[in-house]
């Protein structure tokens, strides 16, 4: 992890410390701290309600925190109120004014910075040509489709050239197609103008495509920070286990300080695994993805027999149900269409699957979902 | 706080306040002081007046027990409730039918009764008072109707209360027919229910609210009208009249403090009643409904039809009775047509200055009363924190509606007639009258207002600050142009009513500042019933011409803005 070693040595632009909100008796945020490196585009990912936007909107000084601390650029902006402080903002809703062209929305806080009209203008041409809506600049924002809003919304928010972008939710009023195509877009945009940038969604696919680096919340804490690979291939709980990616949750127990016994076979451990270890009953995680069928022999760690007892067609890859013991027993692997008509995998057949030590985490059982 | 092993509670962060926050918040105590001097000060005087002496010294409950222990006076309340009571029930019936068949039914012509019904709100209410003259009064067209008995009394008031209540409670109830949901209905068809038993089980629940709250809003304008009773009362005496013959008849200013409180009572109870179920309602129509389109019936429409008609032919004969009766030289003996009455100078009640003196008051009150209450409103409801003094001043925006017009002068002579009032210049004054109507109809306004306003994105502010723009800027060049339609008919809505009202103003103006309503009334009471009935026709044309007008700039500006509203 050398990046981080490096992100230790610089200066975090946005430090978060010790953050509290609460609203009455409910707390939404407990005690968070986090840092955000300038140019670094970082998403807050986690379930409906873990308080996503709420940090979000302490940051922009939207809502203010209860307890704790805010910095950016190395200035105090815990208590500074949201036009004070230097960022520009995307929404959900957009909140394009409805009655003002798409050239007055983007232009909409140059008139007060700038004196002449050309230069605004030319600046707002800059800021369409950006978000790839040249000539649009004299329709209505509700002549525009929802892409378009979108990006019209992302024009206005970077007009200021704001140290930090704050984005809650931008494309989730969207289609799947255009969503997908946006994404892409943002990140090589946000890339390009080095913006510090802050994110907050529910869309773990969008977290893993766009963040480099992802704040995974719950109940109005930080249940992991780290890069979507760190997240999704050492999630630090089985919340995060479950809520990125698909996970299989498997009823394990301790067999010895090294191993775990998955039904009657047993398994090896990672070095860092086994430092869970204790004496509760275990669950093991392993992605479908990562068991193995190919290569397999007798010197292979952790391979054990299964049945087939299912077998989904899921498009590019098919995901079968796959039985290692008694009756519930069951793990799911996503095999290739290829390797499915090499090894004739069909219901009922016999095949010897394998979950390499590194594939496999555990958790203890009572923090499941 | 009992804090866990060694833990310290850290400190709390204090938001610094924005320019835009402490504008906002001026803004906001600014309003508030305005409804305190302009409500709750009047009206405190005005409780504070019934449990005093005429020399001003603290008599406790004295006043209210010589109230109720003179028969004279508190038989009123009898009478009124016997009023309110007997017109709600009519006046709903029909009104009920009326929006029934506007809403659910197919017949032709729905644009035109609904029209003709909306009519009695560009009249004052004493219109059909002196209109009923005519028509059953002494020497009246259709007196025969009567038999025996008299319009001037129970019948009279009954009949111009039900005219004067109709339109308020048809909108009412038009809504809540509206917002019928069609699934429901299909749903009843599907299973094969009886138009009976549809009735009940489907319409009668969803309109439930809307009856209620048309029932309160009828009570409370019948129990608080001056107007009608005075006219076409004759001994009959109800609450609101005694009020008037208490001050103005015998100077008694204690005693019409205390027939005000006993007044006031019932209007807050209903208007209580009516908040809280208007509530429920709003609940119900923003859950997503699909609309109902009525299917033909020929029967049933044919009987609709004629209902539609016979309701419409009655208040356009109502109007048109008066509008005749101005135009008659001297009834009943000379019925050539002339303009005589219109010839308001040379009679008593102020001539057409009064007239002028009207559409002076109105568009005052339109602009003034527009920029007061919508500002108001919007900084109530985007200010940040302020909560406390936000949910004041949004309960005080309340008290208006539960405040009869007479109330409220009577409660302005109290307070600004005070010697000690330091504001006392502007009793008297053209001022004073555009102020207390402004208070007067503070609460249908606001609400229009809150409406339009929380239609609003409620991140424009915090976009605009992200831009370092000032909030104001954003108000006066997204939020004004954005809610303009509902700006319009709040100005509409205080012209119409400052031209037609009577009860707030009547103990208010002065010989220099009279209305065109109370030179009606005037001239009525000293006998002049005909041109009494011409200045009600002025300003009938009056409302009716700014409403066209209004109509005309809605649709223009429709045509103009909709390139950005959405359809
Ligand atoms: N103004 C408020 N008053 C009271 N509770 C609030 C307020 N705003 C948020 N909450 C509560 O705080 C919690 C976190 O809310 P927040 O909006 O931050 O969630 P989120 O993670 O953004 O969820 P979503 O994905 O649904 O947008 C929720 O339980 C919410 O009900
Ligand atoms: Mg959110």
């Amino acid at each position: 992890m050398s990046k981080d070693v490096a992100d230790q040595k610089r200066e975090a632009y946005l430090r978060v410390r010790n953050v509290t909100k609460k609203f009455g008796s409910f707390t939404a945020l407990r005690d968070i701290s986090l840092d955000v490196y300038e140019g670094e585009f970082v998403c807050f990912l986690g379930p409906s309600g873990c308080g996503k936007t709420t940090l979000l909107r302490a940051i922009a000084g939207l809502d203010i925190q209860t307890h704790g601390s805010v910095f950016q650029g190395g200035r105090d902006i815990s208590g500074l109120p949201a036009s004070e402080r230097d960022f520009g903002i995307v929404f959900q809703s957009y909140a394009l004014f409805p009655n003002l062209t798409v050239n007055e929305n983007v232009g909409y806080g140059l008139v007060n910075i700038r004196s002449s009209k050309a230069e605004i203008a030319a600046k707002v041409a800059e800021l369409l040509e950006l978000v790839g809506l040249p000539e649009q600049g004299d329709k209505y924002p509700s002549q525009l489709s929802g892409g378009q809003q979108q990006r019209v919304a992302l024009a206005r928010a970077l007009a200021m050239s704001p140290g930090l972008l704050l984005l809650d939710e931008p494309l989730s009023a969207l289609d799947a197609k255009v969503r997908v195509h946006l994404r892409h877009e943002m990140k090589e945009l946000q890339r390009r103008l080095g913006v510090t940038t802050v994110m907050v969604t529910h869309d773990q696919e969008e977290a893993l495509t766009m963040a480099d680096r992802i704040v995974v919340m719950k109940d109005g804490v930080i249940e992991q920070v780290g890069t979507p690979e760190e997240i999704y291939r050492n999630p630090a709980s089985a919340f995060v286990a479950e809520f990125v990616g698909t996970m299989n949750f498997l009823n394990a127990s301790k067999a010895n300080d090294e191993q775990i016994l998955l039904g009657e076979n047993l398994l090896n451990l990672d070095e860092a695994e086994r430092q869970k270890l204790n004496g509760s009953p275990i669950l093991a995680c392993v992605r479908p993805e990562d068991i193995q069928v190919r290569n397999i022999d007798d010197a292979t760690e952790n391979a054990f027999m299964t049945t087939v007892k299912d077998l989904e067609f899921l498009g590019s890859f098919c995901r079968a149900t796959l039985c290692y013991g008694d009756e519930g027993s069951n793990i799911n692997a996503d095999f290739s269409i290829n390797l499915v008509r090499d090894r004739n995998i069909i219901p009922g057949a016999k095949i010897r699957v394998a979950i390499p030590a590194n594939s496999l985490h555990i958790f203890p059982a009572d923090t499941a979902k | 706080m009992t804090d866990q092993g060694f833990s310290v509670t850290p400190p709390v962060v204090k938001a610094r306040l924005s320019r835009d926050d402490w504008v906002m918040r001026a803004f906001i105590v600014g309003i508030g002081l305005w409804l305190v001097v302009t409500l709750l000060l009047p009206l405190y005087a005005m409780l504070s007046k019934s449990v005093q002496s005429k020399d001003g010294t603290f008599t406790g409950l004295a006043n209210y027990i010589e109230y109720f222990s003179t028969p004279a006076l508190f038989n009123s309340i009898n009478n009124s409730f016997f009023i309110a009571i007997t017109s709600t029930i009519i006046t709903i019936s029909l009104a009920s039918v009326f929006a029934f068949v506007l809403a659910r039914s197919s017949i032709p012509f729905k644009g035109f009764f609904k029209g003709a019904a909306l009519l009695p709100l560009l009249a004052p209410s004493l219109l059909p008072g002196i209109s009923f003259v005519y028509l059953f009064g002494r020497q009246g067209v259709l007196k025969d109707l009567l038999g025996d008995a008299s319009i001037y009394g129970p019948i009279g008031i009954i009949m111009g209360e039900v005219f004067y209540t109709f339109p308020h409670a048809l909108m009412i109830l038009i809504a809540a027919f509206s917002i019928a949901d069609a699934r429901l209905y299909e749903a009843a068809q599907v299973l094969r229910t009886g138009r009976i038993r549809t009735f009940f089980t489907v319409t009668l629940p969803g309109i439930k609210y809307g009856l209620i709250s048309a029932i309160f809003v009828v009570f409370t304008l019948v129990i608080t009208d001056f107007g009608i009773p005075k006219v076409i009362g004759g001994q009959y005496n109800v609450l609101a009249t005694d009020i008037y013959k208490q001050v103005i008849g015998q100077q008694n200013f204690e005693m019409g403090a205390v027939v005000s409180v006993v007044l006031l009572i019932p209007a807050v109870v209903a208007f209580a009643v009516d908040r809280f179920v208007q509530r429920k309602q709003v609940a119900m129509l923003t859950a997503r409904a699909v609309p109902y389109e009525p299917k033909p019936h020929f029967w049933l429409d044919s009987v609709f039809f004629i209902y539609c008609v016979v309701i419409s032919a009655m208040i356009i004969g109502i109007i048109g009775m008066a509008g005749y009766a101005s135009f008659v030289t001297f009834w009943p003996y000379n019925l050539e047509l002339s303009l005589n009455n219109y010839n308001f100078d040379v009679m008593d009640g102020g001539g057409w200055a009064s007239f002028y003196n009207s559409l002076k008051m109105a568009t005052y009150t339109a602009i003034f009363g527009t920029i007061i209450i919508f500002t108001g409103a919007y900084m109530v409801e985007k200010a940040k924190g302020f909560k406390a003094i936000r949910g004041v001043i949004q309960f005080l925006c309340m008290i208006p509606m539960a405040v009869p017009g007479m109330v409220l002068g009577l409660a302005y002579i109290f307070f600004f007639n005070h010697p000690d009032n330091p504001l006392g210049f502007i009793y008297g004054t053209m001022p004073i009258l555009v102020i207390v109507t402004i208070a007067h109809f503070y609460t249908v306004s606001h609400l229009t207002s809150m409406t339009a306003l929380k239609q609003m994105d409620p991140e424009f502010e915090t976009v605009s600050a992200s831009l370092k723009v000032p909030f104001f800027r954003t108000f006066l060049k997204v939020t004004v142009p954005v809610c303009l339609p509902a700006i319009l008919d709040i100005s509409i809505y205080l012209f119409v009513n400052a031209m037609t009202t009577v009860s707030a103003v009547i103990f208010l103006y002065s010989t220099d500042t009279s209305l065109a309503s109370i030179a009606a009334l005037n001239m009525d009471d000293a006998g002049d019933v005909a041109p009494a009935a011409a200045m009600c026709m002025v300003i009938v044309a009056t409302s009716a011409t700014v409403r066209l007008i209004h109509a005309l700039l809605s649709r223009g500006l429709q045509l103009k803005t909709q390139a950005w509203r959405k359809r």
